[in-house]
């Protein structure tokens, strides 16, 4: 079979609902635009296990620093089952766990805009439970679907794990919300610190090149703006209720046309935080990644020298 | 094993169905076989006859390495309570939103939002 007839019969199945597996052929830019996806998926759930890991030591009551790190460890744990996703999908352009992994320390793969910012009080550690999780959980129900099997099912099992997440987060700023004045105050100013966060988190409203082509494959099924018009609909209610405000005067229900008129961010700046790892906290966090990969590498090559020392002795 | 070395008995083959491309691999149990292929008809027959699957793994038992059931009782030890880990560890939420006219957000809801999928929460929501 040609490679045009297999493009096109993968097509046919894509069309007609069938998942992708590991194994079967696929085009490259199938492979590609995937893996480039997942890559940062999987990064990024490392990187923002971060932010709230500078809040376990500092948590205000056992149960909550219980909670926090059990929720550090389960985005770690995202990571880890989304990288074995990455890497099968790599391993054809000779890419190992290794480059996935060394590549955020090089620059060479972006994670998201969100976990390059600062979380200097526990109200932010509740914004981002509440919010940030919200968001991502929004991100990646909406990927439940994806044309990709192993990608779907580890996303089911992630997104389990998530609902645990919603819980935690409205936990800690529903305390908050009834706390005092000072403690409702803080919750205000961390909204207003990650609300253009937020938005930018969900990407651009036009839809890119490379966008179409993921909806083409059916490795999406959602756009954008559909994504982060969900996210108003269910949160901005919530956080208004609260007594809270959102920053956005511009923030409204157009009820005739059933969607969110909003503010966009600053785009630009964003995108340099991304990009080019220009945020408040990229550099420090980067720099923690690359020593705990580097402060490790004893530990990971010790093992394999005594895996190797048992082979040889049943042998 | 050598080519020439045929085995004297059938080996033991641990069982995995995958019932559909949404869902991993589940163990059901294990046959008897000759060799990989045949253990892999031998799966179909005794596990498939009336479940459907899309796919199939048949590995070879001492290929499993497991935790010991009757030793180390320590290995799935729960040193405390773990409902902070849980989503139903938290039932004061509800309470709590709805002295703000409010309720608990589920990952269910966002799902069937989002996929168009049979949305029964909503109308229980409304009256609360
Ligand atoms: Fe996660
Ligand atoms: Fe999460």
């Amino acid at each position: 079979m040609s490679i045009a007839d297999k493009e096109i019969r993968f097509m046919e199945r894509i069309k007609a609902g069938y998942k992708i597996e590991a194994t079967d052929w696929m085009p490259d830019e199938y492979r590609k635009l995937l893996l480039k996806l997942i890559h940062m998926h999987g990064i990024s759930e490392i990187m923002g296990a971060l932010p709230e890991k500078e809040w376990v030591p500092k948590a205000p009551t056992l149960k909550r620093k219980l909670a926090i790190m059990a929720k550090v460890q389960d985005e770690m744990g995202h990571g880890q089952l989304l990288l074995r996703v990455a890497e099968d999908l790599a391993a054809p352009f000779g890419r190992t766990r290794e480059d996935l992994v060394t590549d955020v320390i090089h620059g060479r793969v972006k994670f998201h805009n969100v976990f390059h910012m600062e979380a200097p009080t526990w109200a932010d550690a509740g914004i981002i439970g509440w919010l940030v999780d919200g968001a991502a959980i929004i991100n990646q129900a909406a990927l439940l679907h994806t044309s990709y099997g192993p990608y779907a099912r580890v996303l089911k099992r992630i997104c389990a794990e998530e609902s645990f997440h919603m819980q935690h987060g409205e936990s800690i700023i529903l305390t908050l919300a009834g706390g005092t004045d000072d403690q409702r105050q803080m919750l205000q100013d961390a909204l207003n610190r990650w609300w253009e966060s937020l938005l930018f988190f969900f990407g651009p409203v036009e839809v890119t090149a490379s966008a179409q082509r993921m909806i083409d494959y059916g490795i999406r099924t959602k756009t954008n703006e559909e994504l982060r018009q969900q996210f108003f609909t269910k949160y901005v209610p919530r956080i208004r209720s609260l007594g809270l405000e959102v920053p956005d005067p511009k923030l409204s229900y157009d009820e005739e046309a059933k969607r969110w008129i909003w503010t966009e961010p600053d785009w630009e700046k964003f995108g340099r935080v991304v990009k080019e790892n220009q945020g408040p906290k990229s550099q420090q966090r980067v720099d923690l990644r690359r020593f705990a990969h580097e402060e490790q590498q004893w530990v990971r090559e010790a093992m394999l020298r005594s895996r190797k020392k048992t082979v040889s002795m049943i042998v | 094993m050598k080519e020439h070395d045929v085995p004297e008995e059938y080996e033991v083959f641990e069982v995995f169905v995958q019932k559909t491309q949404a869902d991993f691999h589940t163990h059901v149990g294990s046959i008897v076989a000759p060799s990989p292929d045949v253990a892999l008809m031998n799966a179909r027959e005794n596990f498939l006859r009336r479940e459907s699957g899309v796919n199939l793994w048949v590995v070879p038992r001492q290929c499993v390495t497991a935790t010991p059931y009757d030793t180390d009782v320590d290995w799935f030890a729960r040193e405390m309570d773990r409902k902070y880990r849980e989503a139903g560890g938290y039932p004061e939420n509800g309470r709590l939103w709805k002295m703000y006219k409010e309720r608990v957000l589920h990952l269910d809801e966002i799902v069937e939002d989002l996929h168009g999928e049979k949305d029964k929460r909503k109308n229980e929501s409304a009256s609360s």
